[in-house]
């Protein structure tokens, strides 16, 4: 198994003000997969994003990949989890304001030893000609393809994608879940998508429905739609 | 109902509570240093102006040859003029001078601030500073020529409270040379030899202007020269030893104040930079309570609360400290250096504005200032954090270089405008630490520069032409001249007559002319062939000579020209000198003959003095100059830090380490300091220059050479870089505390 999450629980607060906000969750990737993460508002699912993505910690269970346990790792080696095996992609893209396309897409590449070639991938994205532009020269589609190529550029065993279409128009939104679709395909990447877009579910090989911090359903799509089939 | 936002002011002091305690006691210490030296200054400067009616303080003083004829008082007190015998005998006491007087009952009187005064003729009153300089108390025996006398009291001299040994000196002495007073008994059994006729006198009506003053003291000079034979003549406003104090305490209050107002410009703008930080931070919150209603000049009135309160309580606590601990602190250092009476502590309302209502006021402008720019922005920028006021800019394309080489560029573009204040703040800094270590080193390349160019080990000043059988000692004739004043203050100007083939000043005289001394050429910026003008002191006879060049003789201001030219020049004889120049000590000339030696001590008084003065004031500097280092450099890396707070935690997220991203932002950071040290190292060096030379113009007569050793410039740049080392720790911690949900926090 590639991805392994056990007994996941993570609570906030204490005593009467005390939110149990992911309840055991368990969970099984295999390399390679695209797996979206559903459900509401507080459901947990971007706590669980954290926690595999080694920025928050669990209070019980553990996360491995190939067997790594991350709650093992010291701070230091945690580090070094994220920098090896994952990307990053947010709801508000969090780019560096003042450094433009192409040097934002260097910053995950410095993180490799074989990053992918800088100047196909930004034709890929569709930068190339905005790769001297700062990111708020940019739509919000450009800089969300800014932010996946920093996350992707080093090879990723793993893509985290957090509302990654969040704060798009329906358009740029396809847009985006195109180019993930076809990192999967592409780089192979294992990716894990939250969303609270229940027809983004149809492209993905694997869907998780969270709800108050546990997990509903888990189920795997006998076909996959294509992006352009999606609607909303 | 109370504006809700107060609330927040508690939160935000504790959440910045580094920030505020590093400004509020920077703003504390300044204040508090600031207001002890006012009140400090003006309590003396009152005592002080108050000293030359409560001690009946002369309008000047002259002196004659021989004592002076009923006749001749008449004649002199015609000239609506009292006169008063002050006659003083100069003593040895050990390697020091003391000029005794008898003691003084109707003018130029004596505090007394320990002790007794003398009742018996074993006994001798000292004054206070020079018994401080040099160990002495009362109950301490000390030679005085051949006498041994017992310390009765210690004392200030009304007509001494600088220690001028001579009108003429280019820095008083308040080491080696005293004043004080003994009974008239003991004063009569000093006898007559070396006895100074000095009478002072008081105007009947005093002269109620200078131009006035100079006036009457010129006619008053006149008729003395006419009645007797005159050999000084220094009216008050001429005379050192009592005005120097006033018009120096004067000036450094000037200094305090100037000091004062840049450094709170500087905070007041590091608080603007830090607020426009806040604001950038906080454009959400700000553009959803415009957006609710909120006026700019609510929110203004917001921002600017804390900074003004820092302000206010830095203010009241540094006059609180100003006025207990600091101004004994500052007093110390006039004590050290004046013999002033004692003073009482005056509450100086200009003070209190001074350091209190004007650092306000300025913190309130520029603080008004920065805020009333920063948020005139629409509502709806604020909720877009678009707060750039022009076009978006196009991003600089940066050259091939290396991916963190470019990434601290951009993060130097960015902050340009902090690193512009730095580049301010680290130059008011150097200049203040160069001052501090400077000074001490040009004083003593001064004192090494006089030492290895003196003329000779012994400088015999003749009052007659007398022979030694000393073969190696060489004649020469020397006076002094005064230089005709223009904008500076007049310099006395010693003329030297030299042997053609002399072996201790080897000069060409083959064409007419005169050398003058690197000091003279340096100051007045003299060239080959200009024609230099000086005047008798006391008259108005002048005498013009061409240049020749520059000789090396830093210790006087001096002209240097053939014996008969000399002897011409002056209408002296053929056979004229009246001095040698020797390497070894003449013992076969009578000391009746002798007016005086020159020997090193003489020569390096002056930086002996200002090292003595100034040098607990220099380490004062020194070290409050590393205060405002750390402060400024901790202050303005600390906001590029929290600047790209969301940034660093992205790249932590990334899986970037601490190390890394302190290779991006710190090193960042470090090249900018670097690069403001080394640019404010040559420009506080320039601009200490040009200060110092107007410094020694004004106040001065004589030259100092701005020398200052590279080793400075090495000290300055290791101390830059020892403490940015010690802020660079803080920023190192400040970027491991960033957490990695700042970024899932914060939206671009």
């Amino acid at each position: 198994m590639f991805l392994e999450i056990k007994g996941i629980t993570k609570q906030y607060g204490s005593g009467e003000s005390c939110v149990q906000v992911l309840k055991n969750v368990d969970l099984e990737m295999e390399k390679g997969e695209f797996c979206v993460l559903l459900g509401p508002s507080g459901s947990g699912k971007s706590t669980l994003l954290n926690i595999i993505g080694g920025i928050d910690s669990a209070d019980g269970g553990y996360i491995a990949i190939n067997g790594e346990r991350t709650v093992d790792m010291s701070e230091k080696a945690l580090t070094m989890y994220r920098r090896k095996h994952l990307g990053y992609v947010f709801q508000q893209y969090n780019l560096i304001p003042n450094l433009n396309v192409k040097e934002n897409i260097e910053v995950g590449a410095y993180l490799s030893d074989a990053p992918l070639e800088i100047d196909d991938l930004l034709k890929t994205l569709g930068l190339y000609e905005h790769r001297h532009k700062l990111p708020n020269q940019l739509s919000g589609g450009q800089q969300q393809r800014c932010s996946i190529g920093r996350a992707i550029i080093k090879r990723p065993d793993i893509l985290l994608c957090d509302e990654p279409t969040g704060a798009l128009d329906y358009a740029t939104s396809k847009e985006i879940l195109k180019l993930i679709a076809e990192v999967n395909e592409k780089y192979k990447s294992t990716v894990l998508m939250v969303t609270h877009n229940d027809a983004i579910k149809h492209m993905a090989d694997r869907v998780v429905k969270l709800r108050d911090g546990a997990v509903r359903r888990n189920y795997l799509n006998e076909t996959k739609m294509r992006v352009e089939e999606l609607d909303w | 109902m109370r504006n809700p936002l107060i609330k927040r002011l508690p939160r935000e002091f504790v959440g910045e509570l580094g920030k505020y305690m590093v400004i509020f006691l920077l703003m504390a210490c300044t204040i508090g240093l600031v207001s002890g030296f006012l009140v400090a200054d003006e309590s003396m400067i009152k005592a002080y102006d108050e000293s030359f009616e409560k001690y009946h303080i002369e309008n000047g003083h002259f002196e004659l040859m021989t004592e002076a004829t009923e006749e001749q008082i008449k004649a002199i007190e015609e000239e609506q003029v009292t006169l008063y015998e002050n006659f003083y005998i100069d003593k040895a006491s050990g390697d020091n001078t003391l000029r005794v007087f008898p003691q003084r009952k109707e003018v130029n009187l004596v505090c007394l601030m320990k002790g007794e005064l003398p009742v018996s003729s074993d006994e001798i009153a000292i004054d206070r500073m020079y018994a401080d300089n040099n160990g002495l108390k009362v109950g301490d025996v000390i030679p005085v020529g051949k006498e041994e006398l017992t310390i009765s009291g210690l004392v200030a001299l009304s007509d001494y409270s600088t220690m001028f040994s001579d009108n003429s000196d280019m820095m008083f002495d308040a080491i080696q040379f005293g004043v004080a007073v003994v009974t008239e008994d003991a004063f009569a059994d000093f006898g007559t030899g070396g006895l100074h006729y000095s009478y002072a006198w008081v105007y009947e009506e005093a002269p109620k202007t200078e131009a006035e003053e100079k006036e009457v003291s010129g006619d008053l000079m006149k008729q003395i020269a006419a009645v007797a034979p005159l050999t000084d003549f220094v009216p008050r406003y001429l005379n050192q030893a009592i005005q120097f104090t006033g018009e120096d305490m004067g000036s450094d209050r000037s200094m305090m104040q100037a000091l004062l107002y840049i450094l709170i410009v500087i905070i007041a703008f590091v608080f603007g930079v830090t607020i426009r930080n806040t604001i950038h931070q906080e454009a959400g919150v700000i553009g959803t309570l415009r957006a609710s209603g909120y006026k700019k000049g609510e929110l203004i009135r917001h921002y600017m609360t804390l900074p003004l309160c820092v302000t206010l309580l830095a203010a009241l606590i540094g006059n609180v400290l100003g006025y207990t601990v600091l101004k004994d602190v500052c007093a110390g250092l006039y004590y050290a250096s004046y013999s002033l009476p004692i003073y009482e502590t005056v509450w100086s309302a200009k003070a209190f504005v001074e350091t209190t209502v004007i650092p306000f006021l300025l913190m309130l402008v520029v603080n008004y200032l920065v805020l009333r720019r920063s948020l005139s922005l629409s509502p709806i920028q604020f909720l877009r954090r678009d707060l750039k006021r022009k076009q978006k800019k196009k991003a600089v394309r940066l050259p091939d270089f290396s991916f963190f080489s470019r990434f601290r560029l951009r993060i130097i573009f960015q902050n340009m405008g902090n690193y512009g204040i730095l580049l301010i703040g680290l130059l008011f800094a150097n200049l203040l630490l160069l001052f501090g270590l400077a000074l001490p080193a040009v004083l003593d390349n001064f004192q090494e520069e006089v030492t290895h160019n003196m003329i000779a080990d012994y400088q015999y000043i003749l009052k007659a032409p007398v022979k030694t059988a000393q073969e190696t000692a060489e004649t020469y004739a020397t006076r002094s001249l005064e230089t005709v004043g223009g904008k500076y203050a007049e310099d006395t100007i010693q003329v030297y007559g030299l042997q053609t083939d002399s072996t201790y000043v080897p000069l060409d005289f083959t064409e007419e002319g005169v050398y003058v001394s690197n000091g003279y050429w340096d100051k007045f910026h003299l060239s080959k062939g200009d024609t230099i003008t000086l005047k008798e002191k006391y008259e108005d006879t002048r005498y013009e000579y061409t240049v020749l060049g520059s000789y090396d003789y830093p210790a006087t201001m001096a002209i240097f020209m053939k014996l008969e030219d000399y002897r011409d020049s002056f209408d002296y004889g053929e056979d004229y000198y009246n001095g040698y120049f020797t390497d070894t000590e003449l013992t076969d000339i009578d000391e009746a003959y002798i007016y005086g030696t020159i020997v090193e001590e003489d020569l390096t008084k002056l930086s002996r003095q200002l090292d003595v003065s100034m040098g607990s004031m220099m380490y004062l500097v020194q070290g409050f100059a590393v205060v405002l280092f750390l402060a400024l450099m901790y202050l303005l890396s600390k906001i590029v830090i929290e600047k790209n707070s969301t940034s660093i935690s992205m790249t932590k997220i990334l899986g970037y380490t601490n190390g890394e991203i302190g290779r991006l932002y710190i090193v960042s950071t470090s090249i900018a300091v670097a690069v403001c040290i080394a640019i404010s190292i040559p420009v506080g060096y320039y601009v200490l220059g040009v200060i110092f030379r107007e410094m020694i113009m004004q106040e001065m007569s004589g030259w100092i050479v701005y020398q200052v050793p590279p080793v400075i410039f090495v000290e300055m740049a290791v101390a830059g870089i020892l403490s940015y080392g010690v802020v660079a720790i803080l920023l190192y911690r400040k970027i491991q505390k960033v957490p990695m949900s700042e970024a899932l926090k914060n939206a671009e």
